[in-house]
């Protein structure tokens, strides 16, 4: 079948009124994507049956699964999930609230944004984890020290883009709300934060991404639950089934939190495309 | 009390520009000269039109007028006329943009009805009166679309609705069409001065175009290069209502000419300026 060739396009049109064959149902990029995933697990799950390997290095998908299973069943790994999850969204949501305050406020406020500057140039480029020391020494391994670890990942992308949205905000737009008897206050939240949205989002974006790193990471080196910690643990006992099993949560919780994002994305800007 | 109706009791302020320079500093040490000594008086009830060369300084003193620059000399006064004349309040003003400005996250009818919100008026007036001024430039229909959908002389009209739904008593219109092309231009200034003369606000024009100012304005003020003073007033009493057939009335042509005269040195000189500049 020729046809499913990326040059066969414009001289097979008159026979693209059949309706399409399986073959090419199965050449379309969203069955691709798809069929690629189920093949390498086979792929996978052959090699280890063929080529007899150690379980410990690689177990089959198949095990993986069952392992996965289980330990939601009775091995209390929706706890775990729960932990981390709340330790995430917890810093998050209090880094969106107060970053995206400080980022207005510097960005209307020239004084502000001269006191700030200097420690968020010096504290943004730090990596976090090297604060998780620190941060041990002051808080101990509880709920605040994983709270704070979480929020300072979000805080500072959230800051920094919506300084960025807010001051890109087209001035012809201020001037006509001001024009039309907007206070201070309503421009700020009439104009220069619905402006900055897309911004702040991008900012979202990264802030959450740098969360998760850090909470997985803060549990891996001191938590008790949570995924990070039994990550950790399963490593430790060789239980390389349970390692993979954890891995596919967070890998799902990547792709969840992607698409909620994404959904939100296309909502807020549904005025940017026709 | 209820308000009286626009019509018995038009807004009798009048704006007077006193004198005014407005001079912006440079970090090279030498100062600009926007403005220079202008003096005029915006008359209510009528248009006046503001034509000169770019960067005259034009839009500057529409900005003056409406508060948002403050001039480095002379005075700005409200004149409340009577038997005897009072300094008045600033009349309620309204701008319709060349760059439209609207909110592009907001649909059209919010984009009306924003100046009524931040007012605190309550929803459902806010919608109604919004969507009565959208009827008024012939937009009915397009209340839940976006800026983005909208054509550039649709966005205007939107712009133009949008000022109007204020009912102000100034209407200041900041080269409205200057962004548009140029069929859409003629057919918006006939829309325009039907609404004006209509509406019977007072109203100061920005513009570049000789035949806006002809079409829509009582009185031309007709600025020099910059630094920008008034070279000439000129009344302008072609009868009303004005069309383009307005622009085949022979008075039509000795007003053009005219302008166009004066015009036509400030903007040579203008051009010499801004050679000289760079």
């Amino acid at each position: 079948m020729s046809s499913n060739g990326p040059m066969a396009t414009p001289a097979t049109a008159p026979a693209e009124a059949d309706p399409p064959g399986l073959l090419q149902r199965l050449g379309e990029p969203r069955a691709l994507s798809w069929i690629a995933v189920v093949v390498v697990i086979v792929a996978w799950e052959l090699a280890v049956i063929v080529l007899q390997l150690n379980p410990i290095y690689l177990p089959r998908p198949s095990r993986i699964v069952v392992a996965l299973y289980e330990m939601f069943r009775t091995g209390g790994l929706t706890t775990d999930l729960v932990a981390t999850l709340i330790r995430i969204f917890g810093g998050f949501f209090i880094a969106l609230f107060f970053g995206v305050a400080l980022g207005v406020w510097m960005a209307t406020s020239v004084r502000v944004k001269a006191i700030a500057d200097n420690f968020i140039a010096a504290l943004y480029p730090l990596p976090k984890v090297t604060l998780i020391p620190l941060l041990i020494i002051w808080l101990g391994t509880g709920g605040p020290f994983m709270l704070t670890i979480s929020m300072l990942g979000a805080f500072f992308p959230i800051v920094i883009n919506t300084v960025l949205g807010i001051s890109q905000c087209d001035q012809g737009l201020v001037l006509a709300a001001r024009d039309l008897g907007a206070s201070r206050r309503q421009i700020i939240r009439m104009v220069l934060l619905p402006s900055a949205i897309p911004s702040i989002f991008a900012g979202i974006r990264l802030g959450l991404g740098v969360s998760i790193i850090l909470v997985v990471a803060a549990e891996m080196v001191v938590g008790k639950v949570g995924l990070g910690a039994r990550l950790y643990l399963a490593g430790q006992v060789l239980e390389t089934e349970q390692v993979f099993a954890v891995l596919i949560v967070l890998a799902t919780l990547g792709i969840v939190v992607t698409k909620i994002q994404d959904a939100i994305d296309v909502r807020l800007g549904h005025w940017r495309v026709n | 009390m209820p308000p009286a109706p626009a019509a018995a009791a038009p807004a009798a302020t009048v704006i007077a520009v006193e004198d005014i320079g407005l001079t912006f500093p440079s970090k090279s040490g030498e100062a600009t000269v926007a403005l220079f000594d202008v003096s005029c008086r915006f008359a209510p009830g009528k248009v006046t039109a503001i034509i000169g060369p770019s960067g005259c300084g034009k839009s500057t003193l529409l900005q003056i007028v409406r508060g948002f620059l403050t001039p480095t000399r002379g005075k700005l006064r409200f004149v409340r006329l009577g038997a005897e004349d009072t300094a008045g309040a600033p009349p309620h003003m309204a701008t319709v943009w060349q760059a439209f400005n609207l909110f592009p996250w907001r649909t059209i009818i919010d984009n009306v009805a924003f100046g009524l919100e931040v007012a605190g008026v309550a929803k459902a007036e806010r919608l109604a009166r919004a969507k009565k001024a959208l009827a008024a430039v012939d937009l009915s229909g397009f209340e839940q679309k976006y800026p983005r959908q909208l054509s550039g002389g649709m966005r205007q009209r939107v712009g133009i609705a949008r000022a109007l739904v204020m009912e102000p008593e100034v209407l200041l219109l900041d080269e409205p069409f200057g962004a548009l092309d140029a069929q859409t231009r003629l057919v918006l200034q006939e829309q325009l001065a039907t609404l004006v003369e209509t509406s019977g606000t007072t109203a100061i024009l920005v513009t570049h175009s000789i035949e806006e100012a002809i079409l829509l304005a009582d009185t031309i003020l007709v600025m020099t290069a910059r630094p920008g003073r008034i070279a000439a007033e000129i009344v302008n009493d072609l009868p009303h209502p004005r069309s383009m057939a307005t622009t085949h009335d022979p008075g039509f042509s000795v007003l053009f000419d005219r302008i166009y005269g004066l015009l036509r040195q400030e903007v040579i000189r203008a051009m010499a300026t801004e050679g000289g500049d760079a």
